[in-house]
């Protein structure tokens, strides 16, 4: 392992502490405060990965991970950015998409092979003849993809999630995101700031360059964190990227847990009244070839690898920079001991006169208008050629690193995922954001500001703006504000170039993808001419990095190339995330949110196996016999009790109560009387019935009503949209969860009730069809209804929620004697599909209304003047006798019941099975169909063709219905 | 063979001041209907009308899953027929549409959906289309990365495998459509903006672009998720469609994970692994109609939240890219293909939500017919528009779909 610096003020290591990793099988040490890739770099690793395509070696190039460049495998999990992520003691580190190892990698070969893989080949190719096709298909997945993952991959780690608010949310911790936030806070705001990096500082963290006299960049970032840490109003999220920006400033991010945290990452989703995006620059790629050649990196990255890491990255190292940074870093690293034989700066002049006057101090050769043409050296950098940006001279070096950067390129992706709009800047060269969303503001570097204080106004002023916004500021203080930063340099002029005077045949503006300029130049031939096509064509970002790399290259590059007048091409779209997330940090905590009724505990202590019915958990079936036998014979025979309490339940009341009922239902509710259950039907606009239930009167303009669990939660919404013109005096309640529901059923289910209650329950006392309110030991008040969806004499309870279980266990005591059963919700399928009641959804679908099912009788067609939801509807289908009907069907001889959704059919489809069971009941096989109507007629021959059939059919007869207790006898008794 | 680099859908030419035909909208369905046009009729004075680039809309933004299992009997013909066009246009236009036949599984949470799902699969049977009700235990043989245990919010109880369906190359049926079109003749014209038709005695004369008024006898819009409104500003005809945006995302690359398309109606998300590697999904719309293609924070989330149970090995990937598309939803979850109706000379195909990809180029192929014989091919007569006012929907989906606070 080399010597690393351990003197430097910037930096974040501890050499002291040794890191043990794994790494292609060997230990090797990092020191604490390394990411796995500057570990990876002190101990000699140069080539981190092979790239997708033509598997060319891949190093370290900008620290910041736009690229796969160092992605690798960790502790199981692929494509971890090796650049960004911290080293862990014990983590398993290994190679990506490699045949061998990236240093020797076997299909290293495929570079050379460029040719015949032009932009887009793969359209072209593969497909003569067809049945090459399949076995292609093989060949691409298995070369296609980067990192692997195990079907069975159990990912370790704690993943959560917050949702915190606040009145300005900054992006971005460095000057000027750092300075809009203390603006703001000093403001009395609550404000937060997120940082991708692990502290705050920005580009003045790692630089000791001068700041002021006798305060470096460094220092002055310290400053400034100092200061945002101990504002209590400010909360600080670092190793916080910000992955989306979404309308009415909602910001997501994801956090990366200290060894402190609870978490390993989480998901951090923060609604806040203003924005400030201060999220600074990356540099803009410099295109030659062989510009991702191991060896090649962008300044920052050479800065930082010997300013926060302690590693100086080579021993001698050839700059082809575009802007004063590259100077910068040229200086400073020359101080630590690399050997700079030249600098090829793209600008013919325009450079700081100080930063000249310290390379030239240092006898270091700078070379203005020159830039670099080739990168030489099989798998690392050995030789750099340069030119004079016109190409005519050539002056060739050794080295093993090259510091390459054209100049810069805002992040404004934050900006730009909210809708923002792009527009090129002649001066900066920038794609600058203009149309800014309402209250949010871009400060700093990303506007062009190079000058350490222009920078840092900028983000005061922003911080103000945004304050501003949460009207906790003065347009005095903005005007201040803006005062000081017209006094200050402004934006600074860019470089221009994009690629240097090359074929481009290994040029490559996106290594994700390996896309050359000369698969660019292909696809723009090929008439694919905006930045969006060439993507789609060329793949150029598209990677794992998406558009990091090629990002503002690609429409500079695409606009010369078609020798358009002006830049009036824009960036492909920039998408979130910004940063590529994990899925298990997105989910978060996994929640399960599911409704559970008043019974639960006890059904589940009596063996009930439950399902998830729409938002609900319900008892399905009381025993592994899922033909629900004896649940069914007990209610048929004795006395069984189920749990309904997932009916939606309403109260509706006040003086238009009667009129809002008349519009949504089918009936003529004017005519019930109190005491009395009514069932009735909703429609909507295509008479399709989406609802029954019962209503009830249970005084003046006061009703209380049932619907379906479906469509509990709709009811509400329906009942207010349908009457939204009229002006209505009424209220809706929704009692669903404030209410519990028994279903008492069964020949002996008066016998259990008696015992229970204080009232008259007899036949004549309390008759089918009836209604009763009353007390259950002068306390738990009952809503009774003698109902009888199951065929059978059944009384429906609805008590409050809280005194269910009471009433449960007294029904259950009750009961002993008789052997009292619970049933669930399959049982009931089967009485009631026996007695031909039906249940929406399960008889009827979108298409169904209330004549296709038989409900035809509840439709009041004397009802005037109520404008009743979908009756026009149903006039008009009346006398169509091509829609489906519902009927009644038994087995030709016998024979058993077809399976649930088998079709009807002849020499077409003609209808299929709803429901259809052996029924115990009955000794027969019966069930319910939607056929067509000419099919509908009672002893019609109905051919059933099911799944798997291979064409053998069984048949059945249209038979009248119900098919249990016709005339009701039982549930009248 | 790589080396003639002309542009692949013809070079920029002038827009003509009169077409046989004109077409609203550089998508899929106007491009297959133009080819067959060409093709099939030796239609080739017609040109496309494209307001950005071919493939901007629901054409460039879909996750291109193909299948032919739908619900009932006026479908699945048109969508078999479909599938099986895709190698045929493989070779026809001598372009990789690069059909991935993976097979698709629709897994199932319920006794009550293995139901459902049966009297699908047995309308597939029934018109020769492979599909098959499988178990839970069958479902993750074939996709190993299913969590079938009991203790996930929506446990799997089995699933429909319709094995001859799986995923096509979206980009390269815009691609190749429009180089197989432009080859006969037909013309593209990019960046040019459709703002209205002329009509005189309920006859189409003209359509008038921002390039000028091109005559013509016969239009057909099919512009995707703008389609309604285009209609209703030209024409005043209103149509039952609300438009919702629909996303969709992918991760990072990995190496073949997943196998076939995976689809979860419980769970409201679909995922399959792309050529290139990717997991692409995604499912259900925005329960608000409107025309952005934003994308929202809770919908990557809400995938995340889904995928992490059914296929909980996929935490360890990255999304990496999400992005939004519209759907144009009728109330009957089935398109609306018209023509000569209410205006002679207009044809509309649209309403195609989340599905118009698998369709389109069954559906160019008998639109073409239609127009260039005016009369409306038995296959596509069950979809059109008068079926609203008569109340007779398609039955497509079996649930109650509200996309409005109306319906
Ligand atoms: C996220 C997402 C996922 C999807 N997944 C699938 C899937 O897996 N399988 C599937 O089958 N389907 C899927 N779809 C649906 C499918 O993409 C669409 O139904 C289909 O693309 C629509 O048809 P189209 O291609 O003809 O229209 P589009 O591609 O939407 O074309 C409409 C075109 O019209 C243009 N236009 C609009 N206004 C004008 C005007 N005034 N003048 C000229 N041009 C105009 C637009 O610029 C656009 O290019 C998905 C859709 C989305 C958004």
């Amino acid at each position: 392992m080399m010597n690393r610096f351990n003197h430097l003020p910037t930096l974040k290591i501890d050499v002291s502490d040794k890191i043990p990793f794994t790494y292609k099988g060997k230990t090797y040490y990092g020191t604490k405060g390394d990411t796995i890739a500057t570990a990876l770099y002190a101990n000699g690793v140069r080539i981190y990965a092979r790239s997708l395509k033509y598997h060319r070696p891949r190093g370290l190039y900008s620290m910041d991970g736009e690229c796969s460049n160092t992605m690798m495998e960790v502790n199981g999990i692929p494509n971890v950015r090796t650049e960004t992520t911290a080293l862990k003691p014990g983590m398993v580190v290994k190679e990506q998409n490699v045949k061998g190892s990236a240093e020797n990698d076997l299909m290293g070969f495929i570079d050379k092979m460029d040719w015949a893989m032009p932009a887009g080949f793969y359209y072209d190719t593969m497909h003569k003849p067809a049945k090459i096709w399949p076995v292609a298909m093989k060949q691409i997945r298995k070369a296609a993809g980067i990192g692997k993952l195990a079907p069975d991959h159990h990912m370790p780690g704690k993943y959560d999630e917050i949702f915190p608010s606040c009145d300005v949310c900054v992006i971005g911790g460095g000057p000027a995101g750092m300075k809009a936030a203390l603006a703001a806070a000093q403001k009395g705001l609550r404000v937060s700031i997120m940082e991708a990096r692990p502290w705050l500082g920005g580009h003045f963290e790692y630089r000791s360059s001068e700041y002021i006299s006798r305060q470096t960049h460094h220092e002055r970032a310290v400053q400034l964190a100092k200061e945002v840490e101990k504002t209590e109003n400010i909360r600080v999220f670092t190793h916080t990227a910000n992955v989306g920006v979404y309308n009415n400033n909602l910001i997501t991010g994801f956090q990366v847990g200290k060894e402190s945290d609870s978490f390993t990452e989480r998901y951090i989703e923060i609604r806040a009244n203003s924005v400030v995006v201060a999220t600074g620059c990356i540099e803009r790629p410099l295109l030659f070839e062989n510009n991702e050649r191991p060896g090649v990196m962008q300044a920052g990255c050479a800065l930082r690898l010997a300013n926060t890491y302690g590693i100086l990255p080579g021993k001698i190292a050839v700059f082809s920079i575009g802007h004063d940074l590259g100077l910068e870093t040229a200086v400073a690293l020359h101080d630590l001991g690399l050997s700079i034989p030249v600098i090829a700066d793209i600008r013919e002049d325009g450079q700081d006169p100080a930063m000249l006057k310290a390379v030239l101090d240092r006898k270091i050769t700078i070379l203005k208008g020159w830039v670099a043409t080739e990168a030489h050296g099989g798998k690392q950098v050995k030789k750099v050629t340069i030119k004079s940006v016109d190409g005519t001279i050539s002056k060739t070096f050794d080295c093993d690193v090259l510091v390459a950067s054209a100049g810069f390129t805002p992040l404004t992706g934050p900006l730009v995922v909210n809708q923002a709009k792009l527009t090129y800047d002649n001066h900066t060269n920038f794609f600058l954001p203009t149309d800014l969303p309402k209250k949010m503001y871009a400060a700093g570097r990303l506007l062009g500001f190079e000058n350490a204080k222009s920078i840092e106004a900028s983000g005061h002023l922003a911080g103000l703006k945004a304050a501003y916004d949460c009207e906790n500021c003065s347009i005095a203080d903005l005007g201040e504000a803006k005062k000081a930063m017209e006094n200050l340099p402004g934006p600074a002029r860019g470089t221009k170039l994009v690629t240097a005077p090359v074929k481009g045949r290994k040029t490559f503006i996106c290594f994700d993808e390996d896309t050359s300029i000369k698969n660019i130049k292909q696809s723009i031939d090929k008439g694919f001419d905006v930045p969006e096509l060439i993507k789609r064509f060329s793949g150029a970002g598209l990677g794992p990095g998406q558009g990091g790399i090629p990002g503002h290259n690609l429409p500079l590059f695409a606009a010369k190339y078609q020798a358009l007048p002006d830049i009036k091409i824009k960036p492909t779209t920039v998408r979130a995330p910004l940063v590529p997330t994990l899925i298990a940090t997105y989910a978060g905590t996994n929640h399960t949110m599911f409704k559970r009724t008043p019974m639960d505990e006890m059904q589940r202590k009596d063996g009930g196996i439950f399902r998830n019915i729409g938002v609900w958990q319900r008892a399905r079936y009381f025993s592994k016999d899922f033909t629900c036998k004896k649940e069914i014979e007990n209610v048929r025979t004795n006395v069984g009790m189920l749990d309904g309490s997932t009916l939606g339940k309403f109260r509706i009341h006040g003086p238009d109560a009667l009129n809002a009922l008349q519009r949504v239902y089918v009936s003529d509710l004017s005519k019930i009387k109190e005491g009395r259950v009514k069932y009735t039907a909703m429609c909507n606009d295509d008479g399709c019935v989406i609802d029954d239930g019962v209503v009830i009167k249970r005084g003046e303009n006061d009703y209380y009503f049932s619907t379906s669990t479906g469509r509990a939660g709709q009811t509400i919404e329906w009942i207010r949209y349908h009457t939204r013109y009229d002006n209505w005096n009424f209220a809706v309640i929704n009692l669903t969860d404030a209410m519990g529901v028994i279903n008492l059923s069964g020949p002996n289910a008066r016998k259990v009730l008696e015992k229970v209650v204080d009232i008259d329950v007899s036949n004549e006392g309390f008759g089918f069809s009836e209604y009763k309110e009353f007390k259950i030991s002068d306390t738990i008040p009952v809503r009774a209804m003698r109902l009888g969806f199951v065929g059978e004499l059944s009384y429906e309870l609805h008590v409050p929620s809280s005194y269910m279980k009471s009433v449960w266990l007294m029904l259950k005591e009750a009961g002993r004697e008789f052997k009292i059963q619970n049933f669930g919700v399959e049982a009931q399928n089967v009485l009631r599909m026996e007695k031909c009641h039906i249940i929406l959804g399960q008889e009827s679908e979108q298409r169904t209304n209330l004549l296709d099912i038989g409900l035809g009788f509840l439709w009041s067609r004397k009802k005037t003047g109520c404008k009743t939801v979908g009756v026009a509807a149903l006039a008009q289908a009346e006398k169509d006798n091509t829609r489906l009907k519902l009927v009644g069907f038994k087995m030709e001889n016998n024979g058993r019941a077809p399976k649930d959704g088998s079709l009807i059919v002849d020499d077409r489809v003609r209808g299929y099975v709803c429901t259809a069971r052996n029924s115990f009941s009955l000794n027969e096989a019966v069930g319910m169909a939607l056929v067509e109507g000419d099919m509908s007629k009672i002893g019609t021959r109905l051919a059933f063709y099911e799944d798997e059939c291979k064409g053998e059919l069984i048949y059945g007869t249209v038979v009248q219905t119900p098919f249990y207790d016709p005339d009701g006898k039982r549930m009248k008794m | 063979m790589f080396s003639k680099s002309k542009p692949m859908w013809g070079k920029k030419t002038k827009l003509k001041s009169s077409y046989d035909v004109v077409l609203i909208g550089g998508g899929l369905h106007s491009l297959a209907t133009a080819y067959y046009l060409a093709k099939e009729h030796g239609i080739t004075d017609v040109a496309i009308i494209e307001k950005n680039y071919i493939g901007y809309g629901g054409a460039g933004r879909n996750t291109a899953i193909v299948r032919a299992n739908q619900r009932t009997q006026y479908n699945v013909p048109l969508y078999k027929e479909a599938l099986d066009l895709w190698p045929v246009l493989t070779k026809e236009l001598d372009y990789n549409l690069m059909f991935n036949n993976c097979g698709n599984l629709n897994l199932m949470h319920s006794e009550a959906a293995m139901n459902a799902a049966r009297m699908t699969i047995a309308t597939a049977q029934f018109h020769g289309v492979e599909s098959h009700l499988i178990d839970a235990r069958e479902a993750k043989e074939l996709v190993p990365a299913l969590n079938i245990s009991e203790d996930i919010t929506f446990p799997i109880h089995g699933a429909m495998f319709h094995p001859p369906g799986g995923v096509v190359r979206h980009d390269a049926v815009v691609w190749g459509l429009a180089k197989g079109a432009a080859k006969m003749g037909v013309e593209i014209h990019q960046q040019t903006e459709a703002t209205g038709i002329n009509t005189k005695n309920g006859k189409v004369t003209a359509v008038v672009t921002d390039r000028g008024v091109i005559n013509t006898k016969q239009v057909l819009i099919s512009a995707g998720g703008y389609s309604a409104a285009l209609i209703h500003g030209f024409l005043g005809i209103k149509l039952p469609i609300s438009v919702l945006t629909i996303q969709a995302m992918v991760t990072q690359p990995l190496k073949p994970i997943l196998n076939h398309v995976v689809s979860s109606g419980a769970y409201h998300c679909y995922a399959n692994q792309t050529l290139k590697g990717e997991i692409a999904t995604g499912a259900h719309m925005d329960q608000w109609p409107n025309y952005t293609t934003l994308t929202t924070a809770h919908y990557i989330k809400h995938q995340a939240e889904a995928l992490s149970e059914f296929l909980p090995a996929l935490r360890g990937v990255r999304f990496m890219r999400i992005w939004g598309g519209l759907a144009d939803m009728t109330p009957d979850m089935a398109p609306i293909m018209d023509g000569n109706d209410q205006v002679e000379g207009f044809f509309m195909d649209c309403g195609w939500g989340y599905f118009g990809f698998k369709s389109c180029s069954a559906v160019g192929r008998h639109m073409a017919s239609f127009m260039a014989t005016n009369t409306c091919p038995d296959i596509l007569k069950p979809f059109a528009l008068k079926r609203y006012q008569e109340h007779k929907l398609m039955g497509e989906t079996a649930a109650l779909v509200s996309y409005t606070p109306d319906n």
